[in-house]
């Protein structure tokens, strides 16, 4: 471990589906000398990439779990997430985002900036992520990395420059230029291992002095030496130009874009330095955490290693070795055999082992210290749980987690598969935070909830192959949520007088809509309804909230005051006043004019511009609203609102519409109310599942 | 609230409302030096429509579509003061925006965009908002054409942007100044931003389809870019 923090780097590997992140990864993991041989991620060696460590990810080609990794280049200390391409899982991407200092963007020098770049670079934006990016696959036919950075700039707003130029491209992709250095730089023998420095040709002289001055002058907007020296017109020390680059890179004001292939071995080296001097050290970042002694303020926590100990759970696995957590250490130090705290949980936690992890292998270690990324076994906790020592009460701020939008049901098929799917569920639900699941207690079904289709299928394949849990899949239902559009007075009298003790309740008041999901108002004078069942009120009108009478679909939005009421000094009780609540919520609720909402997408299709009608009318199709269209040269993307409702099977119809040359990605929106017909036959189906019950 | 905002906004002063009401066509121009606010006036012809029930689509030229939304939802919140309206999100059904790269765009390619729409039933806009055209770059006679097609297409009402430079004195008859200073017969109405010492007007040089109030003179108010009445 290394106690200099300044030779540190925590970073993650993030970009489109598809660009080479993993073969990257894998192609870092062997120059660092982590890994002795080289797998592709499809090979036919049939070993995979190091980072897709799960079954499903080799199979499928892709990175579905972050793997944690850990290298070390020229004395640095680099710990690499590797994250996943699919928008479905950008819940693993912002929790590494979280806990990393900064990133390499990769993109696909063919396919250039994607939507799933844009949603990438969105996240990295939103938790001030520094980023250097790479330009990978320039060996592929059609490689253009000049119309990446512009992409980059256009599309990402990215002040991105080249710091390389590539020599040669597509299968004659040889090296490249460092424009800082002023030399060629190729890598040579079979694994690309070889660094060979050469002069520039002399072809591309006269170009790459052009480029260099171009930017060193970006550049030396972020250096007043710089800026001195290139007055002077004298010769420019590089480190300056380093510092400079560094110094942009670190305010999100610069962003260095190197090239290369990694599949070809081609520029991963020149990368790595990269990393090494423009990406930033844990000291570089100011990371907040909340005093839970003092109203959740916020503070910056140190990074001293002498300072009582800070670290974050960022994600569970349950693996080979038993249960593991990656945790990131933002103060403080920690030994194995120390005791620390739960700070959600108020639990003392015993670490016995301690390890960093290289993807699905492992080495134990004594100690880990500020800024590093480790693993801790055996240690119950859920993801996003904060561990501190007993002289400190906080936590680090939490993760903005959306909502899911999706559900299904999920049959075992016996009782061996009943209990492992409890298994599988309970451990899904501690490592991603917008999975849930829920027994429905009409139908008895478990179920399951996520962010998107191949969200849940994802899950449903672990559920198979990891716990060995067969089971049955109902179809996707979409989350419906009910609300009132309008205010209503209520005025329910509970009464019940049955032999035995009796029931009397009464409860007056108004139900308005609001923007939060629910909100109770006391506004009861004269101890018309005594204290004491003022909260069974309140428990009764949140048990309604749980099911609307439209669809059955849980209703927000609502605020519940109670002015007036009346009760029995024998006859009322809590479960009294809960039932009045109930009825009076019923009441008031049908006068408030309810209406079903549905979730809104957030759709970005992209697709060559010959297809854009075809992709619009399909949109329409789909009850979508079309926000707008972006037309650049060959490609189009077109960005829409449509429900999720009308999104399932959409992958499908775009492969046929397009040829396969179009794709989609989607994201939550909001919550917006559904069209009459459609409401209408919500309402008859779910009155006719009630029939049928 | 959002009756307010048509009944007292101060482009009623223009009377454009009336002609289009009447069944006719109008295609108009705003101009301006460079950054002077000609997106904010187009964005505000837009929400008018957009209030009125009228479809609009923007065509960005040279800018992206994240762009062109703020400008929508910046000159909203100035309007609504901040107000929450509960019909703005079906408001917002009504605008559809379209974006090319300065070099990517052409009358044909737009043509076929716009064919694509309508012909499908995707979307049939009654106002047009072109922005970023290059006048210096296309001919008079392309632009005519061009005008042929849109108003086939059966829009109201069609507004471009154009950039005037403080070097070039080349002005028409009637005061419009270059790049558009031979095109005067192809628009309707010109407008043009006028920067003096304290205020910034609005200057009416042509309106054939509007009927305005006698003395009007409209100014941009350079903190909102919201215009107003002088």
């Amino acid at each position: 471990m290394n106690t200099d923090l300044s030779k540190v780097r925590n970073i993650g590997i993030s970009a489109h589906i598809d660009s080479g992140k993993t073969t990257l990864t894998e192609r870092i993991l062997y120059y660092t000398k982590r890994i002795h041989a080289i797998h592709e991620v499809r090979g036919k060696d049939g070993v995979g990439a190091k980072m897709d460590s799960m079954e499903l990810e080799k199979e499928r080609g892709i990175t579905i779990q972050s793997a944690a990794t850990y290298c070390s280049w020229n004395g640095i200390d680099i710990n690499i997430i590797d994250t996943p391409g699919h928008v479905d899982f950008t819940v693993e991407v912002e929790r590494a985002l979280r806990v990393l200092d900064g990133a390499v963007l990769v993109l696909c020098s063919v396919g250039g900036v994607q939507s799933q770049s844009i949603t990438v670079n969105r996240q990295m934006t939103r938790y001030n992520v520094p980023r250097v990016a790479f330009i990978n696959k320039c060996d592929r036919t059609g490689a253009n990395p000049a119309k990446v950075t512009g992409q980059l700039r256009d599309k990402l707003g990215l002040n991105a420059h080249m710091m390389q130029m590539p020599i040669g491209l597509e299968n004659d992709l040889k090296g490249v230029v460092d424009l800082i250095t002023m030399k060629a730089v190729y890598f040579e023998g079979e694994n690309g291992d070889d660094i060979r420095i050469a002069d520039i040709p002399a072809d591309m002289q006269d170009e790459a002095a052009e480029k260099r001055e171009a930017l060193v002058e970006e550049v030396s907007m972020y250096s007043e030496e710089l800026m001195e020296a290139l007055l002077e017109e004298g010769d420019i020390d590089n480190q300056l130009i380093y510092d400079a680059v560094r110094k942009g890179t670190l305010s999100l004001e610069f962003t260095p874009v190197f090239v290369g292939s990694a599949y070809k071995n081609k520029g991963v080296q020149s990368l790595l330095d990269a990393v090494e001097q423009y990406l930033p050290c844990p000291t570089d970042v100011t990371n907040m955490a909340l005093d839970l002694k003092n109203e959740e303020s916020e503070f910056a926590v140190t990074n001293d290693p002498k300072d009582p100990l800070i670290m974050l759970a960022f994600k569970l696995e349950d693996g080979r070795y038993g249960q593991l957590t990656y945790v990131r250490t933002y103060q403080g130090h920690l030994n194995k055999g120390d005791t620390v705290y739960n700070s959600r949980t108020g639990k003392k936690v015993k670490i016995g082992r301690l390890c960093r992890m290289h993807s699905n292998e492992m080495e134990e270690i004594e100690n880990c210290g500020s800024g590093d990324i480790v693993a801790l076994f055996g240690v119950d906790c859920a993801s996003g749980d904060t561990f501190t020592t007993d002289e400190i009460s906080c936590s680090m701020t939490s993760m903005h987690i959306p909502e899911p939008v999706i559900s299904l049901a999920v049959i075992p098929t016996d009782n061996k598969a009943q209990i492992n799917m409890s298994k599988a569920l309970n451990r899904f639900t501690k490592e991603d935070p917008t999975f849930k699941t829920f027994v429905d207690h009409e139908t008895g079904e478990t179920i399951i909830s996520g962010m998107g289709e191949l969200h849940l299928e994802v899950y449903i394949e672990r559920m198979k192959r990891e716990y060995g849990a067969s089971v049955e899949v109902g179809a996707p239902q979409v989350a419906y949520r009910e609300t009132i559009s309008e205010r209503a007075d209520f005025n329910y009298t509970h009464k019940k007088q049955t032999g035995g003790s009796g029931q009397y309740g009464r409860v007056a008041g108004f139900l308005e809509p609001i923007e939060e999901e629910y909100e109770f108002v006391d506004s009861i004078v004269g101890g018309v309804i005594p204290r004491e069942f003022i909260g069974s009120c309140d428990k009764g009108f949140k048990k309604s909230l749980e099911k609307g009478s439209l669809c059955g679909a849980p209703i927000t939005g609502v605020r519940c005051t109670i002015n007036d009421g009346a009760y029995h000094a024998v006859d009322s009780s809590d479960v009294a006043f809960q039932l009045a609540s109930v009825g009076a919520f019923k009441e008031g609720y049908l006068k408030a004019k309810p209406v079903i909402m549905e979730p809104i997408m957030k759709v970005a299709v992209e697709g060559p511009s010959e297809f854009q009608g075809a992709i619009m009318g399909s949109v329409n199709q789909r009850r979508g609203m079309i926000i707008g269209s972006t037309e650049e040269g060959n490609y189009s993307v077109i960005e829409a609102e449509v429900p999720l409702s009308e999104m399932f099977g959409y992958s499908t119809t775009l492969r046929s519409l397009t040829q396969g040359k179009a794709e989609f990605t989607m994201e939550f929106s909001s919550y917006k109310p559904v069209p009459k017909s459609v409401s209408e036959e919500l309402i008859k189906a779910y009155q006719d599942e009630r029939k049928n019950a | 609230m959002e009756n307010d905002l048509v009944v007292n906004n101060s482009l009623r002063a223009l009377g454009l409302e009336n002609s289009s009401a009447e069944g006719k066509q109008s295609m108009g121009l705003v101009m301006a030096r460079a950054g002077l606010g000609k997106t904010a006036i187009l964005v505000q012809f837009a929400l008018d429509c957009m209030l009125l029930g009228n479809k609009v689509l923007h065509v960005a030229i040279g800018e992206g579509v994240d762009k062109t939304r703020a400008w929508y939802d910046d000159i909203l919140a100035v309007l609504t003061d901040g107000e929450k309206i509960e019909t703005i999100p079906e408001i917002m059904h009504n605008r559809m925006i379209m974006t090319f790269k300065e070099s990517g765009f052409s009358k044909a390619l737009f043509e076929e965009r716009l064919e694509d729409l309508v012909k499908q039933g995707i979307y049939q806009p009654q106002c047009l908002i072109i922005d970023g055209y290059d006048f210096e770059g296309n001919t008079k006679e392309s632009l005519e054409e061009f005008k042929a097609f849109m108003l086939e297409q059966g829009l109201k009402m069609i507004w471009f942007s154009a950039v005037s430079h403080r070097g070039d004195e080349r002005v028409s008859a009637s005061g419009v100044p270059a790049p558009c200073h031979d095109l005067d017969s192809v628009f309707d109405t010109v407008l043009l931003i006028n920067p003096s010492k304290d205020e910034m007007k609005l200057d009416i040089i042509k309106c054939d389809t509007g009927s305005i109030d006698p003395g009007t003179t409209l100014l941009l108010d350079p903190s909102t870019m919201l215009l107003k009445k002088a």
